[in-house]
């Protein structure tokens, strides 16, 4: 066998057995096994575990646990869950619209190939380099009341100094804000690459038709931006979810719950409370949140992934 | 038209211009020695001595070195297997019809929707009792199949012309040796977007490394870092907090300025963080 | 027995004493929290290279663990894993719960075996940590650091407005007052607050706990886990001074405000007053550019200040080679010399009593009358709040303290609130013991 003879363009078409003559389900089945090991591992048989773990009952101080409904109970009765899938909801609305808004606004700006443009655009796209529990270090003394950075500098335009990470009513907004400042960039370089997709010829048509710039948006850019931005959506929303690292480090869900979310409830009956019960509960309702999201968004994905082909 | 371009680079530039304050002040912090509990702590005007007083500090009072080896075991080794996992599987499903493939696929699918941060309760269950708890092992685990990283070689195989495979295996070779060594050269710029966005994805993990190790010898940057400013936190040496917020940001930023473009189209080209 | 029989024996003896030696260093780790990373951590690290020194036969490795809060998740992770580390620095408060689930081990026997009686153990130390250091009548810590919180007071302001720094507010009507002058305005914007204090989560009910109990109020039944006060009217009226000092007063921001935000207040001239640790003392003694003091808790109906800091324990699930190696480090680091170094560099007062009658403790309180100033107020200082769970309980508190702090509820409701929830998360403890029946 020689890679002289692999290069080489052959003339049969036709796909051809190896010389095993393996059935092709157990080569796929050898071929999958790995990643499949590992997926059944950490994904699947966690899935199943979790939801066994929900419906098993063990109170403080009994010998034996058993089955039981009870934790679903105590989660629903638990003000703190109510107040978290709130928060969730808010925080999810709050970082998908803005961060995709202001990406898709830095894209349409920032797609020339100038020098400057793309300064710009790296400077935009830092933020997702660094990992959230550095930006949340950063973001501590931004929003230091009085002598953080964010105050001191509202303090020329006349306003006093804010508790944004200690007042109840604007701690999720400095949590939001964060989010959309780290995420912005990663979500506009899928529109710069979903712009550059869109031929200039349905611009120049259009142009030569007399629509203006925002007519031109509407009607041909966003639209034909379509997939990009219900896979964006999707991604969006994931990390929504997923992403707390700031929450953890920086308000521990405080100031009164306020930044309490789906996922620090469930990282706080783990480990804080030694409540497998709760948490168990509370990670089955949101696996059962993602994988109805999973349904909807399974589309987007393919389109999404497969853009660039 | 010109004009309007114009007037969207400015804004954009003015956009841009808050979007670095952060990192702009963190340098400013740490250069400075001395600047905490100082009444120009917040300005962004760079004045006063510079120096790097604040990195010694934060050097030696955080535990860098190791953190910088663990990270780097870390990412190296969940590479490494997910090179071999998404390799072999992507080839499966680009090129071989068996029974069940779609619906395997779905179910390989899904868990890019279920990271290992969501099922954190059961994971940290399965990695004890695998006797991986409190180890970089078990930080990894999870992370072995990359189900993204599955889609992507499917991708990247299905662009490859049948050709080339089809005269390895008519010269007798195996699956695996094709894939080795014919497949897999012509497949590297799929891998190599997945491996940068494999590494920066891993680097910057916390949650998930937070809560399955317990001992500080097994710490990444994210999790030592966030101890080290709780620590220093409780007065706020903000210079020394900015030095090692620095330390720990710096990699992947370099990396990334260095090699932008490579990145920019892995990032793009792969589609996950 | 012949004398060449007690010979034999007496040689037998000798020589297994030897080998005993001659073995391998017993291994032992040791989990500590310091507030402040850096200096205190290092200091540690040294306190512990020098036992290494002396102790040939034990290696300590000493493992700095982040917070309270967080080395008592590591703890309890080591020990629910089945490798616990050998000694912990626990937070005072956590030792009862420790002792409730079995987690840690009752001291008693191996202090026997060294030959001392329990109770005498505990009269080595202060009696206001001896409540939180035993559980059912068992000793479970040897207490290390501790402290109280102190009222910093910046000397400069109090001349400016016209306060003698030699006499600060004593009662809570004179820090009100105090206060009042203190706080500078211009025109809507507060330049200056009078007061500020940590409100975080685990300090804010640390310090409630104190105003109640200066109020007049027990918090929380201290000889059982299963019982708290807050809907008690000390504690309400605790918690409606601080609503007063934010809202009617308006010498204290509204919202919660954390160490980073109190420290830099204070050092930024941004406020007169703050609440904080003794334990911090070094620290803003290090950063604290303009002059400042340190002062008693000012006091409503009576003195009382909750204690804080932490006890040494052995966590369950230690070998008796550990246990015996993590005892010898415990004996080394709560005897005077050592106590007493740890307590001039951080700030905490030593538990230990004996180290107050060490000269180079009486010749450091005579240069620094503000370290003083702890150790007097531990006449007053009464025992941490402990419970089953402690931290769930603690925090349905702290959430309700700090929704009145920003000014989205009144003090009665919001303790009626936290009451409320704190026996639904005790409920399960509680049924297991005082409302358990005989069949």
């Amino acid at each position: 066998m020689s890679l002289a003879h692999a290069t080489a363009a052959p003339a049969i078409p036709m796909r051809l057995r190896t010389r095993h003559a393996t059935p092709v389900a157990a080569t796929a089945a050898l071929l999958l096994a790995p990643s499949l090991f590992f997926l059944f591992a950490f994904t699947y048989w966690p899935i199943v575990n979790v939801a066994i773990r929900a419906l098993t009952e063990q109170r403080f101080g009994e010998p034996t646990p058993h089955w039981g409904s009870g934790n679903f109970a105590r989660l629903f009765d638990d003000p703190h869950f109510a107040v978290a899938a709130c928060n969730s909801a808010v925080y999810a609305l709050g970082t998908i619209l803005p961060a995709i808004a202001l990406a898709l606004a830095f894209a349409l700006a920032l797609r020339e190939s100038s020098r400057l443009a793309s300064l710009l655009r790296t400077v935009v796209v830092l933020p997702l380099l660094i990992p959230l529990v550095a930006a949340a270090s950063l973001f501590v003394f931004i929003f230091l009341p009085g002598g953080g950075l964010l105050d001191h500098y509202l303090a020329y335009l006349g306003y006093g100094a804010t508790n944004w990470l200690g007042d109840p009513s604007l701690a999720l907004g400095a949590i939001i804000a964060i989010t959309v400042w780290k995420n912005t960039g990663y979500y506009m370089l899928f529109f710069l690459a979903g712009l550059a997709g869109i031929p200039e010829e349905y611009h120049e048509a259009a142009r030569i038709d007399g629509a203006r710039g925002l007519t031109r948006f509407r009607r041909i850019t966003l639209p034909l931006l379509g997939p990009t931005l219900a896979f964006v959506g999707v991604i969006a929303l994931l990390n929504a979810l997923t992403q707390i690292d700031h929450v953890v480090t920086m308000t521990q869900g405080g100031p009164s719950d306020s930044t309490n979310m789906l996922l620090y409830y469930i990282y706080q009956q783990a480990e804080q409370n030694s409540d497998p019960g709760l948490a168990s509960a509370a990670t089955v309702l949101s696996v059962g949140v993602l994988l109805a999201l999973s349904a909807v968004s399974l589309r987007a994905l393919e389109h999404g992934l497969h853009y660039e082909s | 038209m010109k004009s309007g371009r114009a007037l969207a680079l400015l804004a954009a530039a003015a956009a841009a211009l808050l979007w670095a304050i952060p990192f702009v002040w963190m340098l400013l912090a740490a250069f400075r020695p001395n600047v905490t509990g100082s009444e120009d702590l917040a300005s962004l005007v760079p004045t006063g001595p510079f120096g790097l007083a604040n990195f010694a500090e934060a050097w030696t009072s955080g535990h860098f070195p190791l953190w910088y080896l663990n990270t780097i075991l870390l990412c190296a080794g969940i590479l490494a297997v997910q090179c071999v996992t998404v390799s072999l599987a992507g080839y499966a499903f680009a090129r071989l019809r068996f029974p069940l493939r779609e619906t395997v696929f779905t179910l390989f699918l899904l868990q890019i929707l279920l990271p290992p941060v969501v099922l954190v309760v059961p994971n940290l269950t399965m990695i004890t009792q695998l006797g991986l708890y409190d180890s970089l092992l078990g930080i990894a685990a999870p992370y072995c199949a990359s189900a993204f990283g599955v889609f992507l070689m499917r991708q990247t195989f299905r662009a490859i012309p049948r050709d080339f495979e089809d005269a390895a295996l008519t010269d007798g070779a195996t699956r695996l040796q094709t894939i080795r060594h014919v497949l897999l050269p012509l497949a590297r710029p799929g891998l190599v977007a997945f491996a940068i966005v494999s590494v920066t994805s891993h680097w910057n993990e916390f949650l998930w490394p937070l809560m399955a190790t317990s001992s500080p010898q097994r710490q990444v940057l994210t999790v030592g870092l966030a101890s080290f400013t709780s620590g220093a936190e409780s007065g706020g040496e903000w210079g020394v907090i900015a030095a090692g917020t620095a330390l720990v940001a710096a990699p992947l930023v370099v990396a990334f300025v260095l090699f932008q473009r490579r990145f920019v189209s892995s990032l793009v080209f792969t589609g996950l963080k | 027995m012949s004398l060449k029989r007690l010979f034999a024996a007496g040689a037998l003896t000798v020589s297994l004493g030897f080998a005993h030696a001659a073995q391998a260093a017993t291994d032992i780790d040791f989990f500590f929290p310091v507030p402040v990373q850096g200096k205190l951590s290092n200091e540690m690290q040294r306190i512990v290279e020098q036992f290494n020194t002396a102790h040939p036969e034990i290696h300590v490795t000493a493992v700095y663990t982040g917070t309270y809060d967080d080395t008592n998740l590591k703890t309890r992770a080591g020990v629910q894993a089945g490798h616990p580390p050998a000694l912990t620095l626990m937070s005072a408060n956590f030792i009862r719960e420790y002792a409730i689930n079995n987690d840690a081990i009752p001291l008693d026997d191996i202090i026997v075996k060294h030959g001392m009686k329990p109770a005498d153990f505990l009269g080595l130390f202060w009696p206001a940590l001896r409540d939180n250091a035993t559980e059912n009548g068992h000793v479970y810590g040897a207490p290390f650091q501790n402290s109280t919180p102190i009222l910093y007071y910046n000397e400069a302001a109090f001349k400016e407005v016209g306060l003698d720094p030699d006499h600060p507010p004593a009662t809570w009507q004179e820090w009100v007052d105090a206060a009042k002058k203190l706080t500078k305005r211009d025109g809507n914007n507060v330049t200056r607050y009078g007061v500020e204090m940590v409100t975080t989560y685990d300090t804010l009910g640390w310090l409630v706990s104190g105003y109640t109990m200066s109020n007049g109020g027990q918090y929380f039944n201290t000889a059982y886990g299963g019982e708290v006060y807050y809907n008690d009217p000390t504690t309400i009226g605790a918690v409606q001074f601080l609503d007063d000092l934010v809202h009617k007063h308006k010498v204290m921001p509204e919202g919660v405000t954390d160490a980073n935000a109190v420290a830099n207040a204070f050092f930024t001239g941004r406020a007169a007053m703050i609440v904080n640790s003794t334990g911090a003392l070094s620290f803003v003694r290090d950063n604290m550019k303009q002059p400042f003091r340190v002062a008693f808790i000012p006091r409503a109906m009576r003195n009382a200040v909750p204690i804080g800091g932490a006890s040494l324990i052995i966590p369950r699930g230690n070998s008796p080679e550990r246990q015996e190696a993590a005892w010898t480090l415990i004996q080394y680091l709560i005897s005077p010399e050592i106590a007493g170094g740890w307590s001039r560099f951080t700030g905490y007062f030593a538990p230990r009593v004996a180290a107050y009658d060490l000269p180079a403790m009486r010749d450091f309180l005579a240069k620094n009358p503000d370290a003083k100033v702890a150790i007097d107020q531990i006449a007053f200082a009464r025992p941490w709040f402990a419970t089953f769970n402690t931290v769930a309980v603690r925090k349905a508190l702290e959430d309700q303290v700090q929704a009145v702090l920003s000014g989205r509820i009144h003090a009665p409701e919001a303790m009626a609130n936290a009451q409320k929830a704190a026996d639904q998360i005790l409920r399960p403890y509680v049924e297991r013991t005082a409302l358990d029946m005989p069949e």
